[in-house]
């Protein structure tokens, strides 16, 4: 990475993150897209689940309006409202046509300040969760990734459902997502709108709406580590009848790691481009036809925390085996054999054509935004993306692979179907 | 118009001002749409909000176009179009999209198959140079076409170890029957073994013509006429000749609610479907509006009723197919643990009936409109959007179908929301209602 790309790095970290602003003019749709986002989700909470169900309650009701009425409130405008939580952080994001700004700009400062967590929509927001996540047990996909992830990251809170367990939804209480949410704000907010907007006028009234929060800043304590305390190999037994699901991976760096952006273009080569481009998909759905979809990473999921490799494949019991061998040659074969000079030209050509496509609409204007402030990286600057990979060369990409692929901690876990084959449903009479 | 009845509550509530009138967003940006010679139409849309370009072909052929014995075989063609044509060997397209920074896909439905591709707008023209390599040369190395197989074959097994897309299959044959509109877009892996080169050879013969197709470039586009220019040097010489298709048959549901029942995972699913209409039928914005009125948002009755007053589901759902033929209006519930089925499924019937049966107040109707508008404007934000959508309209319908559908939805009223829903959301004229039980329970 040039030295210019580091300084900007550098001259772009935070300062006083109590509160963040952003806004930006986006010409074309008439809508606006406001993002309040509160740091620290997932990867701040004591108590599994804490993140997301508190995100989720600040939609449930305030200090003015119960759930029905905020939803009917928003529909009438033909506003999308979401209140969510995530690893980083939770929030609520708020769509809006672009005349409607202002009504949408308060609604939105009146969930994040005026918040109730009602006793009886928080029971039922726990028993949805409980639901939801006895729901996507049924998929065998993601099982075989929870346990993956488990084997990668835990006791960090990258290695559990976002909605936690059903031990600890369970024990959660209304009072853990109001202490969530105090710390929360102490920990300071970004809060960003884009669209067909006065810029200038609605940073003015997100400012004054959001005032409280430019505070001093009560920063999170860190995660726990990782741990490689977890065997290498796993199988689950899910419930599918027909698939497996093979991961394989190790963890990597975290976003703003100087290699991150080199891993970015190891990325597209191995199998995050444009269809089936990378060597991993090209080998094991293309030439071998094992698999619907074959995809590999060096950087999936990389935040505040380290990313991770990982190569996924869904394919049939009988050639998973083989579909695991032809992912690890083909890494083996980054590490021995290299790239080729057009391999780093066309993931280059790949990165810098994505931009526009980045940058398209409100929504995704709102979200890089305040993305660039949680990493404290400029993503939206389109040149700061062009330089981080302009120097980037086949020297240095191999260098960023040797450093951070190693087939020898590779961690594999094996999604087996355990279910057996039914016949076609029956009609009942 | 004013907002009615939001201060009955009266806790504090901020000032409402009033809501604008509702304008019919249309497509955005300047189409224009000529055919050339050989029969494509083309349509080109310039809106320049960003660097960007995206290219639409859709073919007039889809699963209905199949004969019994080519099951899948319009789904396996798409496949194939990624494998190989004379200036794009294997491989070749997907490379060149990624040396391009761009993206590409396809899909195919029962009515048409969709091919696109999305570049920055100084590269764009490659699209055009690799949809017209695989129109006119189209390879089919039997290799490619016995590896492609394997890969549809994963594809099935993926779909049938999801619950709801399983139960979707199987509910939708139920309903349909021996109608085209019930066969599964991917086949069956026994269906998919007896096509090979000829049979998808013959197929591509039969569609594949420029006649039967629908070109559409949108975005930042430049000059028009260079534009055009660049789509007759690269089509030009495509033959014409596309089969003529046959209309889509009538759809004969038997009067009477029949059901089926899978098992799959631990979590009780229902998918109920009912025949709706024709995306051209007249009935059909009314019912669109019904759809938002019972599933679109958090105060909908399907939400309100089953999620978040009844607390029965975890989810609920409505969905209505946009098809040449009568499409299938759909109900979808994914039950709470420890809430018996039947009583999920008791409530929803009970809102289909309530809903066939009294007014939908004013205010309920205003706000699905809306619902209705501003989700299209949000779901346009995006060129490549903007440019499926033309290419939707052009090649089932015309380009004005789209704004035709939401003056409509603006247009309805309580009463002919209640007769078209007296017509549509009664499963006793015809229904399948299909169960996804837990295994544990079997």
């Amino acid at each position: 990475m040039s030295t210019d790309v580091l300084t900007r790095v550098e001259a772009s970290l935070p300062t006083s993150p109590g509160l963040t602003v952003r806004t930006r003019r986006v010409i074309g749709a008439p809508v606006v897209a406001l993002r309040a986002w509160l740091r620290g989700g997932a990867r701040a909470e004591d108590k599994p689940g804490q993140a997301l169900l508190t995100g989720r309650m600040l939609g449930e009701g305030t200090a003015r309006r119960d759930f029905q009425r905020i939803a009917v409130d928003a529909e009438s405008y033909g506003m999308a409202l979401s209140a969510h939580g995530g690893f980083e952080v939770y929030g609520v994001a708020l769509d809006a046509l672009a005349s409607d700004w202002e009504l949408a700009v308060d609604w939105l400062a009146e969930l994040i300040f005026e918040s109730s967590f009602p006793e009886e929509r928080f029971s039922f927001l726990r028993r949805q969760a409980l639901a939801e996540l006895e729901s996507l047990e049924d998929q065998a996909d993601v099982v075989t990734a929870w346990s993956f992830l488990e084997q990668l990251y835990s006791p960090h809170p990258l290695g559990r459902p976002q909605l936690g367990d059903a031990a600890a939804l369970t024990a959660l209480s209304r009072e853990d997502c109001v202490d969530f949410h105090a710390a929360g704000r102490a920990r300071g907010a970004i809060v960003t709108a884009a669209g067909e907007i006065d810029a200038p006028a609605v940073e003015r009234r997100l400012r004054e709406r959001f005032a409280a929060l430019d505070a001093r800043v009560i920063p999170g304590a860190p995660p726990t580590a990782p741990s490689d305390a977890l065997p290498m190999r796993r199988r689950v037994r899910t419930r599918a009848a027909d698939q497996a699901h093979l991961y394989m991976g190790h963890r990597t760096v975290e976003r703003r790691h100087p290699d991150h952006a080199a891993l970015e273009m190891l990325s597209v080569v191995l199998g995050s481009g444009a269809g089936l481009a990378g060597r991993i998909p090209a080998r094991v759905r293309e030439r071998e036809g094992l698999a619907y979809t074959a995809v590999a990473s060096v950087a999936s999921g990389a935040g505040s925390d380290p990313g991770r490799l990982v190569v996924y494949v869904g394919t049939s019991p009988e050639t998973v085996a083989q579909a695991e061998r032809a992912a690890r040659e083909e890494l083996e074969r980054l590490l021995t054999d290299g790239l080729t000079d057009l391999e780093v030209k066309e993931a280059r050509s790949f990165l810098f054509g994505r931009e526009p496509f980045r940058r398209e609409t409100a929504r995704q204007w709102a979200e890089m935004m305040a993305e660039a402030e949680l990493f404290a990286l400029p993503v939206d600057d389109p040149e700061w993306t062009i330089l981080k990979y302009r120097d980037l060369d086949r020297a240095a990409l191999e260098s960023a692979a040797r450093r951070h692929i190693d087939p020898a901690k590779l961690k594999v876990t094996l999604g087996m179907p355990g279910r057996s084959k039914k016949k076609p449903a029956e009609p009942v009479p | 118009m004013t907002r009615r009845g939001l201060g009955q509550r009266g806790r504090g509530l901020r000032r409402f001002r009033t809501l604008a009138p509702l304008a019919v967003p249309r497509l955005p940006g300047t189409a224009e749409v000529s055919r050339l010679a050989n029969g494509l139409t083309v349509c080109v849309l310039h809106h320049p909000q960003a660097p960007v370009v995206t290219s639409a072909l859709w073919y007039g052929v889809g699963t209905r176009d199949e004969r019994p014995d080519e099951r899948g075989i319009a789904h396996f063609l798409e496949h194939m179009m990624f494998k190989g044509s004379t200036h794009y060997p294997t491989g070749e397209i997907d490379h060149r999209t990624q040396a391009l920074g761009g993206s590409n896909n396809a899909f195919t439905s029962h009515d048409a198959t969709a091919y696109y591709f999305s570049f920055a707008s100084d590269r764009w023209q490659e699209a055009l140079r690799i949809e017209s390599d695989r129109l006119i040369g189209l390879t089919l190395d039997p290799q490619q076409v016995e590896s492609e197989r394997q890969v549809i074959v994963e594809e099935i097994a993926m779909y049938q170890d999801d619950p709801w897309d399983a139960l979707e299959v199987e509910v939708h044959a139920g309903l349909y029957g021996e109608h085209p509109y019930g066969k599964p877009v991917l086949g069956t892996a026994e269906s998919l073994a007896a096509i090979g080169v000829p049979e998808l050879r013959s197929f591509h013969h039969r569609h594949y013509r420029p006649d039967n197709a629908v070109l559409v470039v949108a975005g930042d586009l430049g000059d028009t006429a260079t534009v055009r220019r660049e789509i007759e040097a690269t089509f030009g010489s495509a033959v014409a000749g596309g089969e003529t298709r046959s209309p889509v048959p009538s759809v004969h549901v038997p009067p009477g609610v029949r059901r089926l029942e899978r098992r799959h995972g631990e979590v009780p699913r229902l998918l109920l479907a009912m025949p709706g209409t024709a995306a051209a039928d007249e009935d059909h914005p009314a019912l669109r509006l019904l759809v938002t009125l019972l599933a679109g948002g958090r105060a909908s009755r399907l939400q309100r009723a089953l999620v978040d007053d009844g607390q029965l589901c975890l989810s609920a759902t409505a969905d209505l197919q946009d098809t040449v033929g009568t499409g299938c209006l759909t109900c979808g519930l994914e039950v709470l643990p420890g809430i018996e089925p039947a009583v999920a499924e008791a409530a929803l019937l009970a809102e289909l009936a309530r809903a066939r049966h009294e007014l939908f107040d004013a205010e309920e109707i205003e706000r699905a409109r809306r619902i209705t508008l501003a989700d299209w404007v949000f779901g346009h934000e995006r060129v490549h959007s903007v440019a499926l959508t033309a290419g939707f309209c052009l090649s089932q319908f015309d380009l004005e179908h789209t704004e035709r559908q939401l003056q409509a939805i603006v247009e309805c009223d309580a009463d002919r929301l209640r007769t078209v829903a007296a017509r549509y959301l009664d499963p006793e004229r015809g229904a399948l209602l299909g169960w996804s039980m837990p295994e544990a329970g079997q």
